[in-house]
């Protein structure tokens, strides 16, 4: 993933703005700004609860190698490609 | 941090992190309900995990309940409304010989193609009186045996005309031959590469040569118009088409037509990748099908009433329509992964090897686990190192794991025919008889299958052996000295 798309993810997805989330603890989650609803996954889950107490990536992905036992580059990559997604839908 | 401070939480499994938006209110011009993940624990009966650990993965499971119920319902449908019918199981759509035999007990003639399924269907017990023989490459030698043997030959060019002709003169016998026909219906586009034109003259001169034969019978008229065809309606003119010509060459020509073959093409409940809506809403009943066919024949024939001619026997050579749902494939989940642009992706221990019909069905794929969330898009992949090697490019399952069971259907037509020894081992064909025993009726193939038909010449029946000759490869004792070591490296020195 090049870094500038990487940033303007970031940016989309802003501590402020993922704060705005209802995660529900079944993985329902719902956008109040835009209406949109979205179902995330467990591990999209803790994800986003680290993102929204305003962990950096690099911490969220030491959570998800944590609790997933996986390799901290796998989680770091994964959570990169899931920050990506969160731009294009918030 | 101090020991026993706090439990460790417990591990998640691993799935990367994924998100989905909800399509909640999306035009849906299909009339589709949403999907929902379909579920099964058993197939025909017989518990799915079970059938995998008695004969392993992937697995084809044949329902001898269900075929015998397909053809019967088919037959009955083209009985009730013409009653001289009879139904010629199509060889190439599924070759298992238990397969062939149980419809063969269900009265269906075997509709044979070339030399091998002429010789498989007599070498399971079928009588060369009920054996059809169609298609466009017959030898000399097999025509020598189905002549000798009664067999009813559907000519397909007027070289095949003149060949079967001489065998049945050498043999001072009489051949009962049929003539392929092709002609334009108006609703598919025509095979006419296959039999004799009607529209340009050919069929009319192939009849007034099998006819002026003292060797040839010309007992009846075949075609056949393509593969799943969804318009009853082009078998009807299909049949109006064959029986106007049937009654011009009784009319012109010292012939009786007693069997009017109108081949096979019927559709079944598989959903084709060109066609948005699902199978329950475009494939017609085949009472539909049976209805405009024996319509139109009892239209067209009633001046036979008139005459001293019988009315001609209804051949139909439906196989996809009859075998299709009757086998499922139960394949395993080997690996996940996540593509770059976000879905979900498995790699499955079946692929276009075994489902040859995946290049143009969108399958049904079932789940056999529990309930582990929600569906996402997910492309699946077989086993082969090819690209192209998908088994379905989308489909709603929920987040798989390896090892997971998934069952496709319906594969009973034209899987066990054109699937390709290819990378893999063809699986173990297991049917599920009527009283609910499972049986294998074709077995796992293993080193020894993949290896039976190789020749090694002597020179190389040793792998790394020192290799004489020109070129590069100049032999010498030293190079016979390493080569005796079995070294992984062809001898190539000087």
């Amino acid at each position: 993933m090049t870094d500038s798309l990487l940033a303007g993810a970031l940016s989309q997805c802003s501590g402020d703005r993922l704060r705005q989330l209802a995660v529900s603890d079944t993985g329902f989650v719902f956008d109040p700004q835009t209406g949109q609803s979205f179902t995330v996954n467990a591990t999209g889950r803790l994800v986003l609860d680290c993102l929204k107490r305003s962990d950096g990536l690099e911490e969220a992905a030491q959570c998800l190698a944590e609790d997933c036992d996986v390799p901290l580059e796998l989680a770091l990559s994964s959570v990169e490609a899931f920050l990506m997604q969160l731009g294009r839908y918030l | 941090m101090p020991e026993n401070s706090s439990p460790k939480r417990p591990k998640l499994a691993w799935e990367p992190p994924f998100i989905q938006p909800h399509r909640v209110g999306e035009i849906n011009k299909f009339g589709r309900h949403r999907p929902r993940e379909a579920r099964v624990a058993s197939v025909f009966g017989v518990d799915v995990e079970l059938l995998k650990k008695n004969y392993g993965s992937p697995l084809f499971v044949t329902s001898e309940e269900r075929l015998r119920a397909n053809v019967r319902r088919i037959k009955k449908a083209f009985a009730v409304r013409w009653g001289n019918t009879c139904h010629g199981w199509s060889y190439k759509t599924n070759y298992i010989s238990a397969v062939c035999n149980i419809l063969h007990q269900e009265g269906s003639l075997a509709e044979v193609v070339s030399a091998f399924e002429y010789e498989k269907a007599r070498a399971l017990g079928v009588p060369g009186e009920m054996i059809i023989f169609n298609g466009p490459n017959k030898g000399r030698a097999i025509l020598e045996r189905a002549v000798a043997e009664g067999a009813q030959i559907h000519l397909d060019h007027l070289d095949e005309l003149n060949l079967v002709e001489a065998v049945a003169a050498a043999q001072g016998r009489k051949a009962r031959v049929a003539l392929r026909l092709n002609f334009d219906t108006g609703y598919s586009e025509p095979w006419s590469r296959f039999g004799f034109n009607l529209e340009s003259g050919q069929a009319r001169q192939a009849a007034k040569l099998a006819a002026a034969s003292p060797h040839l019978q010309l007992c009846g008229l075949h075609s056949h118009l393509g593969t799943f065809i969804l318009e009853p309606r082009a078998y009807g003119e299909q049949v109006k088409i064959m029986c106007k010509f049937m009654r011009e060459i009784e009319s012109s020509e010292d012939v009786q037509i007693d069997v009017i073959d109108i081949g096979g093409g019927l559709p079944s409940m598989n959903a084709l990748q060109s066609i948005y809506l699902p199978p329950e809403q475009v494939v017609p009943s085949i009472n539909e099908y049976a209805e405009v066919i024996c319509g139109t024949l009892i239209e067209e024939t009633r001046y036979r009433s008139h005459t001293n001619r019988g009315l001609p026997k209804l051949v139909f050579e439906s196989g996809r329509a009859v075998v299709d749902d009757a086998q499922v494939l139960i394949t395993s989940v080997v690996g996940t992964k996540r593509l770059p642009d976000g879905r979900a992706a498995a790699v499955l221990d079946a692929g276009t090897n075994l489902l040859f019909t995946a290049y143009w069905y969108n399958h049904k794929v079932e789940t056999t686990g529990e309930a582990r969330g929600a569906l996402a898009d997910t492309v699946l992949f077989g086993p082969l190192c090819m690209n192209i090697d998908v088994v379905r490019q989308s489909v709603q399952l929920p987040p798989l794991r390896a090892g997971d069971s998934l069952v496709v259907s319906p594969v009973g037509a034209y899987n066990n025919s054109q699937w390709m020894q290819f990378i893999e081992y063809r699986p173990n064909v297991v049917l599920v008889h009527e009283d609910g025993d499972v049986s294998v009726i074709r077995a796992a193939e293993d080193l020894s299958v993949m290896m039976a038909q190789d020749r090694l010449p002597e020179h190389l029946a040793t792998p790394f052996a020192p290799v004489r000759g020109a070129g590069c490869n100049r032999f010498d004792a030293e190079a016979e000295k390493q080569a005796k070591t079995l070294r992984p490296f062809r001898i190539c020195r000087g």
